[in-house]
């Protein structure tokens, strides 16, 4: 799209290849009844980083992956990728910026009654013109594009099956299909294993780790199950009541550092356990 | 996409084309059908060019409405006399239909009482109520009366379907308990049944009164009282301005029992839902009313 | 019994204003009962009122001519037929519009609220008999008008299903990057469509009766005949049409039923 602006305007380096950083500066983000949701939150991720956050429920992970995509308003501070500035910006600027971040959910938000296929394609409304969404008419290419992207997390064989016919894991399969199809920079995944049994939760830590891995997407991964961001995560970002109360390497987590972020010590309901552990 | 070592996949499937038939039939059944009602109505492109022109023309000499003059003529009064015929018309409904239900609801009646109230109801809701009304002011003469009874016997029939429904939806617990203590089936109606539905029927009965309300308007252009005579007879002197005034009040005393209405039966499923136990199936009633809210006749 | 132990309660009076209420909705009951010339006696006269003899015996054979019955229903059927198909057509958009899930901005649902409560408010046969008299007797009058009642009546079943729509698909396509129409278009149509075409197939239902009523207006259909039958004092003719008319309003809607049964 000629006429579009692109997403990210800081100047390229010699290879011509946008230098990738997300950058909170000082954020806060307070809701419409009064919570404070983030106080002053200062975090830089580099490109084609795999990090973890962490923290209780209502800790803020939600609204730090919802505020990097302009879902939630930010009230104060700066957030830029890649030299975008997010807060404030404009509802088209959002919508460039929106296009090259895709983003997974707890309870996949599927469109239930329809395929799988339309599903994935829906990843594509950033780039396509109005009308052909509108009334259909994909084109070929973008067809192409969500059938590799169901190839990819293996579940090309239900491109035309309706999406509610699909288990949970399978679901969210098809939304990292949607969320790949966008060609992102940046992929977002809030609790994206929560409804999911232990099994099928590692099968898709492990998808969202390959596709990291493989295609050097940005990969910023919310997560209540410390076993999991263990086994997964490389670099972890602790949560708790709005601020940021760790960043560092997994490796150097400890009892100490789960007491500072969640405030109690470890419990079975932090674990998403095995599969013989599930009563 | 970047070339990546993509794992072995299962073969693409083939689209289905069950689907695109099918929506293609639709389409085509709607265009034919469209095509034929034009003809059929001898609708011409140029009428259709020149209505909204006529409409507008006679819409514009509504603006503005002689409200000063209405007044005067007691159009307010006429409209009142229409929501006092949809009062009482309502009321006549819902005392008759009530007892009535309770003989066609499947889970508290025989298949012999059954079958003939409910097809009664049917045939009820079947006659509007402006041909109830036609075949009643010969015999009645003109006059609100006939307004009331032909609003009053058509509001049996569809406040009895939606009664029967609401009945046929309830918890059955309470009736048990009337039964297993010996109580005769009017018991077990009075007290097992008939405090579960009441909330739900109330609402029922002021959603039926705000509907009504828009009927009776209707019955007066045919004399059976309230506002629409005055409608016809402005617009039969084409007087326009006034015609105007007299939807304005209508729309306005429309809407307030509208609001009015729709606050109070929100305040009696909510008081229901409060004090309900938990097994009453608030969803499914709340469906109905869902289902049914909306629904002229 | 008693015994001492826990105080039994006192029974719970009715608070004052319950009472006030309903006793206020008595008075006005037995205000608008008089208002309305309440007179049961004539309930009994209408029973055994003589008149009842202009409705029998049916004239079979006036009925079942082509011309008199059969041809005005199919005028019937294809006034309701348009009006469905433009009023439900119409009713898409602005349900849309009017639904807080799925408004583009704030004006847009205002005015478009404001707008369709106004219609609504409308009596659907002052709609036709306003028609009729600015574009002439006949079906035309008939075609709008209905489209209007069908517009009306969809827009309120149609937009308190969008209400309650699931708005987790269109927050995800909103998190693509798409403009507020696409989004709408791929993330909750296709969840609400199966209960449009219940509403659209009910509606159909709702208009063939009513066009049957928009006659007598003189906005076409076979209330046309009922009108002119009624000046004429041939009640044994309107009875006759209503016999036809009622079965085949009951077949229409027992198709109608059983295709929205398969829908939703």
């Amino acid at each position: 799209m000629s006429w579009r602006l692109p997403a990210f305007t800081s100047t390229p380096t010699p290879d011509n290849y946008p230098v990738r950083v997300i950058r909170f500066e000082d954020v806060s983000v307070t809701y419409r009844g009064g919570v404070q949701a983030l106080r002053g939150l200062d975090l830089t991720i580099e490109d084609g980083e795999f990090v973890v956050i962490v923290g209780l429920s209502g800790a803020g992970k939600s609204t730090l992956l919802r505020a990097l995509n302009g879902l939630v308003p930010a009230t104060s501070g700066s957030i830029t990728v890649d030299g975008t500035e997010v807060v404030g910006a404009s509802a088209a600027e959002l919508r460039a910026i929106r296009s090259r971040i895709g983003m997974i959910f707890q309870t996949f938000n599927l469109v239930n009654r329809t395929s799988v296929l339309n599903n994935v394609l829906m990843g594509r409304l950033g780039s396509v013109p109005a009308w052909r969404s509108t009334f259909g008419l994909w084109p070929a290419d973008d067809r192409e594009r969500a059938m590799q992207a169901l190839e990819r997390v293996g579940i090309v064989e239900k491109a035309y099956v309706r999406a509610s016919n699909l288990s949970g894991g399978q679901q969210q399969r098809v939304g990292i299909a949607r969320a790949l199809v966008q060609e992102p920079s940046v992929m977002l995944a809030d609790e994206p294993v929560a409804s999911l049994d232990p099994v099928t939760s590692r099968q898709v830590m492990g998808d969202l780790r390959r596709i990291n891995r493989d295609l050097g997407i940005t990969t910023i991964v919310n997560l209540h199950y410390l076993d999991l961001a263990r086994e997964f995560g490389s670099r972890l970002v602790g949560l708790r009541d709005g601020e940021l109360v760790f960043d560092g390497d997994i490796a150097d987590v400890d009892d100490d550092t789960f007491m500072e972020i969640y405030g109690r010590a470890l419990g079975d309901d932090d674990l998403v356990g095995t599969q013989d552990d599930q009563t | 996409m970047t070339a990546t070592h993509a794992p072995p996949t299962a073969p693409r499937p083939a689209p289905p084309t069950g689907v695109k038939r099918r929506r293609a039939l639709l389409a085509l059944l709607l265009i034919v059908g469209a095509v034929w009602s034009l003809t059929g109505l001898d609708i011409t492109l140029d009428r259709v060019l020149g209505a909204p022109g006529d409409a507008w023309d006679i819409f514009k000499r509504l603006w503005p409405p002689a409200m000063g003059e209405a007044l005067d003529r007691g159009v307010v009064g006429k409209v009142f006399e229409s929501v006092y015929i949809a009062w009482i018309g309502t009321i006549i409904g819902a005392v008759l239909s009530l007892p009535l239900a309770f003989l066609a609801a499947t889970n508290v009646a025989p298949r012999w009482i059954r079958i003939p109230v409910r097809q009664l109801f049917n045939a009820i809701r079947a006659v509007p109520e402006l041909i109830v009304a036609v075949i009643f002011i010969p015999i009645t003469g003109l006059g609100p009366w006939a307004g009331t009874l032909a609003i009053g016997l058509h509001s049996v029939g569809t406040l009895g379907k939606w009664a029967t429904e609401t009945i046929e939806g309830i918890d059955t617990g309470p009736l048990e308990a009337v039964e297993a203590t010996g109580g005769r089936w009017v018991s077990g109606m009075r007290w097992g049944v008939l405090p579960q539905i009441m909330p739900i029927v109330a609402s029922f009965w002021l959603f039926r009164f705000e509907i009504n309300v828009r009927a009776s308007a209707v019955l007066g252009m045919i004399g059976a009282g309230g506002v629409g005579a005055e409608l016809v007879s402005q617009l039969r002197f084409r007087n326009f301005t006034a015609v105007g005034a007299v939807l304005g009040i209508t729309v306005l005393v429309v809407l307030t029992i509208d609001s009015l209405s729709a606050a109070v039966r929100r305040r009696i499923i909510a008081g229901a839902a409060r004090t309900s136990g938990p097994d009453v199936d608030g969803d499914r009633n709340a469906e109905a009313l869902a289902d049914l809210t909306g629904f002229r006749r | 019994m008693s015994d001492g132990g826990t105080a039994r309660p006192v029974r719970p009076r009715p608070r004052l204003r319950t009472l006030g209420i309903a006793g206020g909705l008595v008075a006005f009951t037995l205000f608008a009962a008089n208002e309305v010339h309440f007179d049961a006696s004539t309930v009994w006269e209408v029973w055994t009122n003589p008149l009842w003899e202009m409705f029998w015996p049916i004239p079979w054979d006036w009925v079942l001519d082509r011309s008199n019955v059969l041809d005005p229903l199919v005028e019937t059927f294809q006034i309701a037929i348009l009006a469905t198909i433009i009023g439900c057509g119409l009713a898409l958009p602005i349900s849309f519009a009017m639904s807080r899930l799925t408004t583009p901005n704030r004006p847009t649902y205002l005015v478009s609220r404001a707008v369709m409560n106004v219609v609504r408010a409308v009596p659907d046969l002052f709609w036709a008999k306003l028609l009729v008299t600015a574009v002439g007797i006949g079906a035309f009058a008939g075609t709008w008008a209905l489209s209007i009642f069908s517009l009306a009546v969809m827009v309120k079943l149609f937009s308190e299903t969008i209400d309650n729509a699931d708005p987790r698909p269109l927050e995800a396509a909103r998190a693509t990057g798409s403009r507020h129409l696409p989004a709408v278009r791929t993330g909750v149509l296709p969840t609400v469509l199966p209960e449009y075409v219940a509403y659209a197939l009910y509606v159909f239902e709702l208009n063939i009766r009513a066009s049957i009523v928009l006659g007598l207006v003189g906005a076409g259909g076979i209330g046309r005949v009922l009108e002119a039958q009624r000046q004429f004092f041939r009640f044994d003719r309107i009875l006759g049409m209503l016999c036809i008319v009622f079965v085949v309003v009951f077949v229409i809607e027992q198709v109608s039923v059983a295709l929205r049964k398969r829908l939703v």
